[in-house]
């Protein structure tokens, strides 16, 4: 009798602790486009489309904010990107998230998506890639970093730091890795130009004059 | 100095080899530290701010191909210990092997098969690259003149006997 009750006790026990670590933790409501796809891949839990939605070209990025070959790209091919194609309407860009360099980088993503429910991802974004030190894991993009960052883009701190330590996009970030694995994305930076009949890949940081003649032949 | 380079590079064997060894070190380590594409063209580009990466792989090549045929003349033909080789291998080896990880193709693979101490390995690489790279560079460095001095004696020995 007395060991039926102890199992009946442990059982017991053991579901009010299930109910109750199911309540308290963070919800992943998501306010998205479930449907949204670039060619083959779903970019539904990626970024904000950069650029005209309606342009005939989609630039798919996969990266890591620690990821020093992101940054080259970021500085070195983007700009002209920006300039001859986002700009003029004729490709936009999606960013998705691969973070795998270290255990700083799924948090820095999640950052960017906590920064969005305010309406500045790419503003925080653009700071994560102009700010990046070249050390994974030194600490520039810990916590206390990243509220810095928002600090500093005059975000609702209350909000940002509630969404931050909640950890409210760990989910949307493992999806999105897990789309980049998917896709046969084996680095970072990695690229799919999406054209209105075709997609290419790109692997790698390569030079503003590979995305250019890739994309001249899908317009 | 001059004339113990000669005497070895004279030789054609060592000077093919010598040549074989900088190509392939350079083209290799040029692909995975990104200054190469083949795919989906073949592209050459150095970006801002990776110039004296740049530097660096051309000086481990250089100094691969210079040190290592040196250290096989000697084996070879004097019949010397194989000691000595080592200090080149090691230096070519840590050069390549900083900077090749970080967040291309080698990184991914060696952190989806290692995990997380694959993940601290490749940080460990990626964050003293330039570093290890200069460490690599006086390895060699000091491989080569240790090399050139242990040549004049053999050599010198050789001739007399």
């Amino acid at each position: 009798m007395n060991k039926k009750g102890a199992i009946l006790g442990i059982v017991v026990i053991s579901i009010i602790i299930s109910i109750a670590s199911f309540a308290s933790s963070p919800s992943e409501t998501y306010d998205l486009d479930m449907a949204r796809t670039h060619g083959d891949i779903s970019t539904a839990m990626g970024s904000p489309i950069l650029g005209n939605p309606l342009a005939p070209i989609t630039i798919v990025e996969f990266g890591d904010y620690q990821c020093h070959q992101c940054y080259n790209w970021f500085h070195n091919t983007k700009p002209m990107i920006m300039r001859d194609y986002i700009e003029t309407g004729k490709a936009n860009l999606v960013f998705v998230d691969f973070a795998f360099l270290g255990k700083d980088s799924p948090k820095a993503s999640q950052a960017t998506y906590c920064a969005d429910d305010q309406g500045k991802y790419w503003e925080y974004h653009n700071s994560l890639y102009t700010s990046q030190e070249s050390k994974i894991d030194s600490g520039w993009v810990n916590s206390e970093r990243l509220k810095a960052f928002a600090f500093n883009l005059d975000l609702d701190m209350e909000l940002f730091n509630e969404c931050l330590d909640s950890e409210k996009y760990s989910k949307r970030i493992q999806y999105n890795s897990q789309q980049a694995r998917d896709n046969g994305v084996r680095g970072t930076p990695g690229f799919f130009i999406v054209g209105p009949d075709d997609q290419k890949q790109i692997a790698g940081a390569q030079p503003f004059s590979v995305f250019q003649r890739i994309m001249d032949s899908m317009v | 100095m001059i004339k113990i380079t000669k005497l070895v590079f004279q030789n054609f064997k060592f000077l093919f080899l010598s040549m074989i060894i900088f190509s392939s070190m350079m083209v290799v380590l040029l692909i995975i530290s990104e200054y190469i594409f083949l795919e989906p063209y073949f592209v050459t580009h150095i970006p801002s701010g990776t110039e004296f990466g740049f530097f660096l792989i051309t000086a481990i090549s250089a100094l691969s191909a210079l040190v290592i045929p040196m250290n096989l003349f000697r084996i070879i033909n004097l019949k010397s210990s194989k000691q000595k080789m080592s200090g080149s291998i090691v230096g070519s080896i840590v050069g390549s092997v900083a900077g090749a990880c970080s967040c291309g193709p080698v990184g991914f693979a060696v952190i989806s098969t290692f995990g997380s101490v694959g993940a601290t390995a490749t940080a460990f690489l990626t964050n003293y690259e330039t570093p290890l790279r200069i460490i690599a560079i006086a390895i060699l460095i000091i491989t080569f003149f240790t090399t050139i001095k242990s040549l004049k004696i053999e050599c010198k020995i050789n001739f007399q006997s």
